[in-house]
């Protein structure tokens, strides 16, 4: 990676965006901030922030207008039962159900995994770090 | 403002439990102005209460029992939702949003959005009237369907209308056509191909074709995920999931009923009779035309009525994308479509507004010539149902 390179990517992660004052945005509700042509969706999951890619890889589908809820899992750690799991953070395409972790962005069975952005309270403002 | 001087809207939503209105014509609005754009498979709301006023005698009685009753919260007025919560309640834990139903206006806000010209209207409920065990009541079904769609939907700006038929019924199915033809809006017949026994190419379903043909009206066969039912290909014997019958019921129904069609030898009985295939996919074209070529050098004689090999008459049908697999890289589609050279034959399709429904950034991050993006988004479409180009 060239130097020029190398700067430019340490100022974009530098990049911060302010979101909503922590007044307007409560637990259960979220936001849908579009920085230049990046969407990106940011959720309050009873106190915890998340900000993850907002589109869909699949379709393209805006993924700030997706449910939260749980899903079903089965692999070794549950013994290879079927289980629900996850319940309340697991973030469903509203396009065709496509369901990501919100916490980690990680696409439940396929390998993909979506972007998350930091999410920090400063000064009674919730922001993104880019 | 950031501090790069890029933009920063913030907006604070709501989760979608109504994938209706789709924003992605907004977001390819710039992209897609100046073309032609047709949606080959657009349903509204047509559940049964709708039929009720153009059904008769003991039908219209029939039809006021069905309409009392109520699955698990559905209304009774579902055919399909009365079957699929037999089989598999419940199995996807509402995981995608829920099929909303389109109403006529929400179609209408869709079409002035002025991106797409025209919109084919296709049956949601009586998609499944081809497994009915009656023929009169599936017949009595596909009249009330005809006639209130072309009583609510005519003379809409770009709204045109497939009228279906019961393919167990192969008079009444003439009839319709007959009845339907000449109206300026009806561009189409559907069949509904799944569950029907024996195969659309059976010599008892000619009737169909001929009155089609008659009066060059372009076939169109609509699948349907066959949910419970006992003909092949769809049995749930060997279809456990949903999402077998869903992904598998559509492809294995078209192979079927192309085969059967094109054994028999109706693409050289009804030379100018066009066909289409809509929600399938695409991937299966290849495989089902070169694997009949390969057989048709052994077995020739069994179909003496051909006058080319199977290919030369699959490649003739036109197909709609929908539900286009999901194909790993963006160069895949276009070099699928040359596989089985349905340059002039492959029409875009939404399913608009079922949960399946393909956004159309589905279609357009594939690449692709300029050609072959506008000849699949509405030349084709044009062509096969003969439809006047608007811009």
């Amino acid at each position: 990676m060239t130097p020029e390179k190398q700067s430019s990517r340490s100022t974009r992660s530098q990049r911060k965006i302010a979101v909503a004052p922590l007044s307007d945005f409560p637990p259960g509700t979220r936001m849908e901030v579009k920085v230049g042509r990046v969407l990106i969706a940011v959720f309050n999951v009873d106190g915890e922030f998340f900000a993850l890619f907002g589109r869909c890889p699949h379709q393209s589908a805006p993924l700030s207008r997706g449910r939260l809820q749980g899903t079903v899992i089965c692999n070794a750690d549950t013994c290879w039962e079927t289980q629900w799991a996850h319940d309340g953070e697991v973030l469903v395409c509203p396009g065709h159900g496509m369901e990501y972790n919100v916490r980690s962005g990680k696409a439940f069975g396929y390998d993909l995994k979506l972007r998350t952005y930091e999410v920090v309270v400063e000064d009674g403002q919730v922001i993104i770090v880019m | 403002m950031a501090a790069d001087g890029q933009s920063v809207t913030v907006q604070k939503v709501e989760p979608s439990f109504n994938p209706v209105q789709d924003e992605d014509l907004d977001q390819y609005g710039d992209e897609l102005s100046g073309l032609t754009i047709v949606d080959v498979d657009v349903h509204v709301d047509d559940t049964l209460m709708f039929m009720l006023d153009y059904m008769d005698g003991h039908f219209r009685k029939r039809m006021e029992t069905v309409l009392q009753a109520d699955f698990k919260g559905e209304p009774g007025n579902s055919l399909r939702n009365m079957i699929a919560h037999i089989a598999w309640l419940g199995s996807s834990y509402d995981k995608p949003p829920r099929a909303k139903l389109a109403t006529k206006e929400d179609l209408l806000a869709r079409m002035e959005k002025g991106i797409i010209d025209y919109s084919i209207l296709f049956p949601s409920e009586l998609l499944p009237i081809g497994y009915l065990p009656e023929p009169e009541w599936a017949a009595a079904l596909a009249t009330a369907y005809n006639q209130y769609m072309v009583d609510a939907y005519n003379n809409l700006d770009g709204v045109k209308i497939a009228i279906v038929v019961a393919p167990q019924h192969p008079a009444r199915a003439a009839q319709e056509i007959d009845s339907h033809a000449a109206h300026p809006d009806v561009v189409s017949v559907c069949v509904p191909d799944v569950g029907v026994n024996p195969p659309i190419g059976d010599e008892k379903y000619w009737p169909i074709f001929e009155a089609a043909a008659r009066h060059d009206l372009p076939i169109s066969f609509h699948g349907i995920e066959a949910l419970i039912h006992d003909n092949y290909p769809l049995r749930v014997a060997h279809f456990h999931t949903l999402m077998q019958v869903n992904s598998m019921g559509f492809p294995f129904t078209s192979m079927l009923q192309i085969m059967s069609v094109v054994c028999a030898g109706i693409p050289v009985r009804f030379p100018n009779l066009k066909f289409a295939i809509l929600e399938a996919g695409l991937t299966w074209m290849p495989f089902i035309m070169y694997r009949l070529d390969a057989a048709y050098l052994r077995y020739r004689t069994e179909l003496p009525a051909l006058e080319k090999k199977p290919s030369d008459y699959i490649r003739d049908w036109y197909i709609g994308t929908h539900e286009l697999e999901a194909l790993p890289r963006r160069g895949d589609l276009a070099k699928l479509i040359d596989l089985y050279q349905g340059q002039d034959t492959t029409m875009w399709a939404s399913d608009w507004p079922h949960l399946e429904r393909d956004l159309i950034a589905g279609f357009m991050r594939y690449e692709m010539d300029d050609t072959l993006r506008r000849k699949i988004l509405g030349e084709n479409a044009l062509r096969f149902f003969g439809l006047t180009p608007r811009k």
